[in-house]
């Protein structure tokens, strides 16, 4: 009877230490912020197709106005 | 185990001591955010080592819940211990591989992060080995808990409070 109870504790604290871990993830994740760079990069791709995007268009019109 | 600047915008290359392929591993396994990650694993490790001493508190019988034995807690914390190793010494090579040394403000950093890789192994071979001197566990223990707080104050908790400056 002291096997299970044995293990049963031992499990129940790798179980909180896995809590602390997601808890500080959490909390330092959010502190961190949109401050990645993956999300600077990703911000700035997003703002480059969307410039390229918009030089495209003008390009068509300009081309449309020509002939 | 943070060498160097934590600002992944202030990161010269030329203060690199490894070669660049290692960087460019760890800058592709964390997609270009070393020092966000660093930050967290730190983060983690450091508040493993607080729960680290409270379950050794429990083993050695200074703390007497009623819901935890001293063996049960001395077997968690053992287990625990082995992946608080593995992660701290992952962040020490993102460290040295990507950061490098710098001087300055950071020199405290590497000598506690430093003497934190020393003294872990130290008590890794203690535990394992050197049973013979099992009564300055205590000691080594709250030695690693100071190195990890000294060490992660340094650099992450300086980054998170003061940004990546």
């Amino acid at each position: 009877m002291r096997e299970p109870s044995h293990a049963r504790q031992m499990v129940g604290s790798l179980l909180v230490a896995a809590a602390i871990v997601a808890i500080v993830i959490v909390v330092v994740t959010l502190e961190l912020g949109p401050t990645s760079v993956a999300e600077l990069e990703a911000e700035e791709e997003r703002r480059d197709a969307r410039i390229e995007r918009a030089e495209e268009r003008r390009e068509l019109q300009e081309e449309r106005r020509d002939r | 185990m943070f060498f160097g600047s934590l600002s992944p915008l202030d990161h010269p290359r030329d203060c690199r001591s490894f070669p660049f392929a290692l960087e460019d591993l760890v800058e592709e396994l964390t997609r270009g955010n070393v020092t966000e990650v660093k930050v967290v694993l730190a983060s983690v490790v450091a508040a493993l080592a607080v729960y680290q001493v409270l379950l050794m508190a429990v083993g050695y019988g200074k703390l007497r819940p009623p819901f935890l034995g001293a063996a049960p807690a001395s077997a968690a914390h053992r287990a625990l211990g082995d992946a608080i190793v593995v992660v701290t010494l992952a962040v020490a090579f993102m460290c040295l591989t990507y950061f490098g040394f710098d001087e300055g403000e950071s020199v405290l950093h590497a000598v506690t992060g430093f003497l934190l890789l020393a003294v872990l192994a130290v008590k890794i071979a203690v535990v394992r080995w050197w049973h013979g001197m099992s009564r300055f566990l205590p000691v080594l223990g709250i030695c690693v808990l100071l190195l990890f707080a000294v060490t992660w104050a340094s650099s992450a908790g300086d980054f998170l409070i003061g940004g990546p400056e």
